[in-house]
């Protein structure tokens, strides 16, 4: 591999000089380094790392991994697979149908992030490098050497396609240029049943990452997951296999999407602990809302600032005739007329903010909203029988919503089945997850309708989309009342998922989601107008905050910051739709998106999951569902 | 009705407050079609810039001698931190999405309130601020209370100034032209971006004197009186006409006025016995938002604002 691509689509390329990396290495010599340092930092797993048990994850055992160590020994694996798999080791290259420098540079540096944050927890808790046993040594200096290696490799792209990059540009351009990779070679046909047996593979490896990342028992082992998966997922995308894996998916799509809430809905079956069950319920929760919400700023484009305000709608309206004792109506509704009393209380609200905004630009809307959701909340307060009629408690709120029973079956008690046992958050998780299918399903059927692309229309160009003969309010107004739907039927579940409620629980911004900040950013962060994007950006927001309590009080203004530097370097969101990708790097010219305005997207060295067909694409839809 | 003078005081009052705050939104809007989110966190660091002079001066200070410098340091932060936002969050998505910059001005906007609250000493809760001592001025069928006085002078001076500047300055005419057709005013060899910068700094700083007026009259600062201050104000600037300075006051006036008089008199109309009071003047500000909407989307003064997007 000095002077082509082994695995190249076409070896046979009239070979330019092999770009090179961006350390000054012999691409042999490279190959070698990072094998060496990647063997190393394996072995070192191995060893211990720290002499006491202080440390949570107990790191002090010879030939048992744990912890820390595990995921430094994974990426290291990673590392050295696909070492393999570049090198053209038979049966391997499956590994890299795309690019194989690129994924090794992450990967690399995954594994080294891992390992160097280890150490350097280590350290700190402990008070001092001393600490560190060296076992912790190697593996430092093995993850460094292999990072080194990996960046001396030569880059997958001839140079030449954005700027300079050969040997004399800057380091830095020569790293953006190396973190490039081509278009995955296309995949060999395969039976049928083996790519139905793949998709289910993919799924279950996402449900497997997801699981640890929800089960991580302390702080520092979630980063440590985050540094790695944050470096694994673009080096996978690099790689091609997401974009293959996308491709099956698309052409097996009701299978992929059964294999997607297969996958969520075994989630409770691999949790003994009811505490991730329960906060997988309320992820879930959580990103259905994010969801629905992703259907008015996703699809329509429309602003909204108060969406939390239309989910506490429908929970105040399924507890209010849930038969609480606290509740002021003194009727108890079946569950399917509360869901439909909460919808439509929903849907007159968002028709009674929606219909004397949306005859305006959009800016009215966000602001109009951003105050509805302020007054929903000082109403509720309000409704009290003090400060005005008795209706929903004031501050105190309604507590002691019962839990729901449908057909006999007792959502709040714990169900054996198979020699499991179901809690009451399983319940919930299932009942959810269904909500969850009619959103995504809604998103879906209407994303690709006719009025999904009035939508688009309108949200690219109001005034041509006019012209078109788009009745522009109309549309508008039914994308705003149906995410205000969506949000009250999640509302109806949420109040008995909780069961108990308070105006306190539906603000702008908190620290304890969902709220309507939240909301907006957990759309933004996954990437707008996709299925997958919300649902991840809604897990990672959160998990971080549950699972990283040192962030402690300045969690909010992390959060501000982190949103105006998202809207800075990184618009689309981590699953980037193809054509908001093109929206938001605008090229200057027009709307003919060649290979060339795509790239430098494609180069950000970002996880871009995005297959070719964007927001159509069960690829990104998939392993986001089962992320759920 | 026997204290409808007084009510109306009340109302001149708060309406010339958010007319001050309201004046940032609409010169911003009106230039750039940008909602800047973040200009209640503008008028809160101003009110914690002036708080901060009172501290830095020796105990003992008449409030009197004292204002001048608070003034100065709490428009300095004000303007400092619009300019900042101007330059590092919103310029560089100018021309992008329209919807990229609205949530940057989120994200700056709890990014900013977080800091004041995680940063400045004790700002955990509200921080008391100096207060003019002595009785309210009786003036028969009304009084008010001295620190008020601030702001009744402040307020009509500032947009005397203000008018001065727009109307007959150089920058404050080019201001007007950018606002009318940036492109044709950029050939005309003005420099948009200074502009712009100028439109946030002038918003900062009336922000920041509307801040020290709401210090003065509450006896407290808090890092969380931006938020609904900002709605408010965005408020009366929307009930004005977006865009149009003298809207913004007079909007300002009107929402001022509807607020006292909804505080103070709906509980006396038949079958809303229970809607009165200081707990609902928030929505029915916001009533009156949706029905300016409905009704007058143009505001009072405002011209049919026309789609540049």
């Amino acid at each position: 591999m000095t002077t082509t691509h082994p695995t190249a689509t076409a070896p046979a390329r009239p070979g330019p000089a092999p770009t090179p990396g961006t350390l000054p290495l012999p691409a042999g010599t490279a190959r070698a380094v990072t094998t060496a340092g990647a063997v190393l930092t394996l072995a070192a797993t191995f060893l211990p790392w720290t002499w006491t048990r202080a440390f949570p994850g107990n790191l002090t055992v010879t030939g048992y991994p744990g912890g820390l160590q595990v995921l430094t020994l994974t990426g290291a694996l990673l590392v050295l697979l696909f070492l393999a798999s570049g090198h053209g080791v038979r049966g391997l290259r499956w590994l890299t149908p795309g690019g194989t420098t690129a994924p090794l540079v992450l990967l690399t540096a995954g594994t080294f992030a891992t390992t160097w944050y280890a150490a350097g927890a280590i350290s700190v808790t402990l008070g001092g490098v001393v600490n560190l046993e060296p076992g912790a040594w190697i593996a430092t200096a093995g993850s460094l050497l292999a990072l080194a290696g990996a960046l001396g490799l030569p880059a997958d792209t001839p140079a030449g396609t954005d700027g300079p990059s050969g040997t004399g540009a800057p380091a830095i351009q020569r790293l953006r240029h190396s973190l490039q990779a081509p278009a995955p070679r296309p995949a060999r046909a395969l039976p049928d049943w083996a790519e139905i047996l793949l998709i289910a593979g993919a799924f279950a490896v996402v449900l497997y990452v997801f699981t640890y990342g929800i089960a991580t028992e302390y702080g520092e082992l979630f980063v440590g997951f985050l540094l790695l998966t944050g470096c694994a997922a673009p080096a996978l995308a690099k790689a091609g296999l997401i974009r293959r894996v996308s491709r099956l998916t698309a052409r097996h799509r009701n299978v992929s999407i059964a294999a997607a809430f297969v996958a969520a809905a075994a989630f409770p079956f691999l949790q003994s602990d009811n505490q991730f069950t329960s906060i997988a319920a309320n992820i879930l929760i959580f990103a259905t809302v994010a969801l629905g919400l992703n259907v008015v700023v996703g699809l329509a484009g429309l602003l909204d600032l108060g969406y939390v305000a239309f989910l506490g709608v429908g929970a105040y309206t399924a507890a209010l005739v849930s038969g609480s004792p606290y509740s002021s109506v003194g009727l108890k509704f079946p569950f399917w007329a509360a869901v439909l009393t909460g919808a439509l209380a929903s849907l007159i609200f968002g028709v009674l903010i929606g219909a004397p905004t949306l005859r305006l630009r959009g800016d009215y809307l966000a602001i109009v909203t951003l105050g509805f959701g302020e007054i929903f909340r000082i109403g509720m307060q309000n409704l009290d029988g003090i400060s005005g009629p008795a209706v929903t408690n004031g501050s105190t709120g309604i507590p002691q919503i019962p839990d729901l029973e449908i057909l006999g079956f007792n959502f709040g008690e714990t169900h054996s089945f198979l020699g499991f046992d179901f809690t009451r958050s399983a319940n919930y998780f299932w009942l959810m997850l269904f909500f969850t299918v009619i959103v995504v399903s809604v998103f879906r059927r209407s994303d690709s309708s006719r009025i999904g692309r009035a939508w688009v229309a309108i949200r690219e160009d109001e005034t041509a989309a006019r012209a078109m003969g788009i009745n522009a309010f109309r549309f508008k107004l039914i994308a705003f009342a149906l995410g205000a739907t969506l949000a009250g039927l999640a509302g109806t579940v949420q109040a008995h998922a909780v069961s108990s409620i308070d105006p306190e629980q539906y603000k702008f911004v908190e620290a304890v989601p969902p709220n309507s900040a939240f909301l907006l950013a957990a759309v933004i962060l996954g990437g707008m107008g996709t299925v997958g994007g919300p649902l991840i950006g809604a897990a990672l927001l959160f998990l971080i905050p549950a699972k990283l309590q040192f962030i402690g009080e300045y969690q909010l203004l992390l959060f501000g910051v982190a949103l105006v530097l998202l809207m800075r370097f990184r618009p689309e969101g981590l699953v980037a739709d193809r054509r908001k990708q093109l929206e938001f790097h605008e090229t200057g010219q027009l709307d003919v998106p060649d290979a060339k305005a795509l790239a430098p997207v494609d180069g950000n060295g970002n996880g871009t999951t995005g297959g070719p067909d964007g927001p159509n694409d069960p690829g990104t839809t998939g392993p986001g569902k089962a992320e759920g | 009705m026997h204290d409808l003078p007084q009510q109306l005081a009340n109302g001149l009052i708060l309406g010339a407050m958010y007319g001050l705050i309201a004046i940032g939104y609409t010169m911003v809007y009106g230039i750039v079609q940008l909602i800047n989110f973040a200009h209640g966190e503008i008028f809160m660091i101003g009110g914690f810039g002036a708080l901060t002079a009172w501290l830095l001066l020796p105990s003992g200070t008449s409030i009197a001698l004292a204002l001048p410098l608070m003034l100065l340091l709490g428009m300095a932060c004000s303007v400092l931190v619009g300019m900042g936002a101007e330059r590092f969050a919103y310029r560089p998505l100018r021309g992008g999405p329209r919807l990229a910059p609205l949530i940057t001005a989120i994200g700056l906007s709890i990014a900013l309130q977080q800091a004041i609250w995680a940063f400045y000493p004790d700002a955990k809760k509200a921080r008391p601020f100096p207060q003019f001592g002595g009785d309210p001025i009786d003036l028969g069928a009304f009084s008010i209370q001295r620190g008020e006085l601030f702001l009744i002078t402040a307020a009509p001076l500032c947009m005397i100034v203000l008018a001065l500047f727009v109307s007959k300055s150089r920058t404050g005419r080019a201001m007007q032209a950018t606002s009318q057709d940036p492109d044709t005013a950029k050939l005309m060899g003005i420099n948009t971006d200074r502009i712009i910068v100028t439109a946030f700094a002038i918003g900062a700083a009336f922000a920041a004197i509307a801040a020290i007026a709401h210090g003065l009259k509450y006896g407290q600062v808090d890092f969380k009186m931006g938020f609904i201050a900002g709605l408010k104000a965005f408020t009366a600037a929307v009930l004005g006409g977006i865009g149009n300075i003298y809207g913004a006051m007079i909007g300002g006036l009107v929402l001022g006025f509807t607020e006292a008089m909804a505080t103070a008199y709906i509980e006396y109309i038949p079958g809303m016995e229970l809607f009165g009071g200081g707990a609902w003047k928030d929505v029915w500000a916001f009533v009156l938002l949706i029905l300016v909407l409905l009704l007058r989307p143009q505001g009072l003064l405002g011209e049919r604002v026309t789609d540049r997007a």
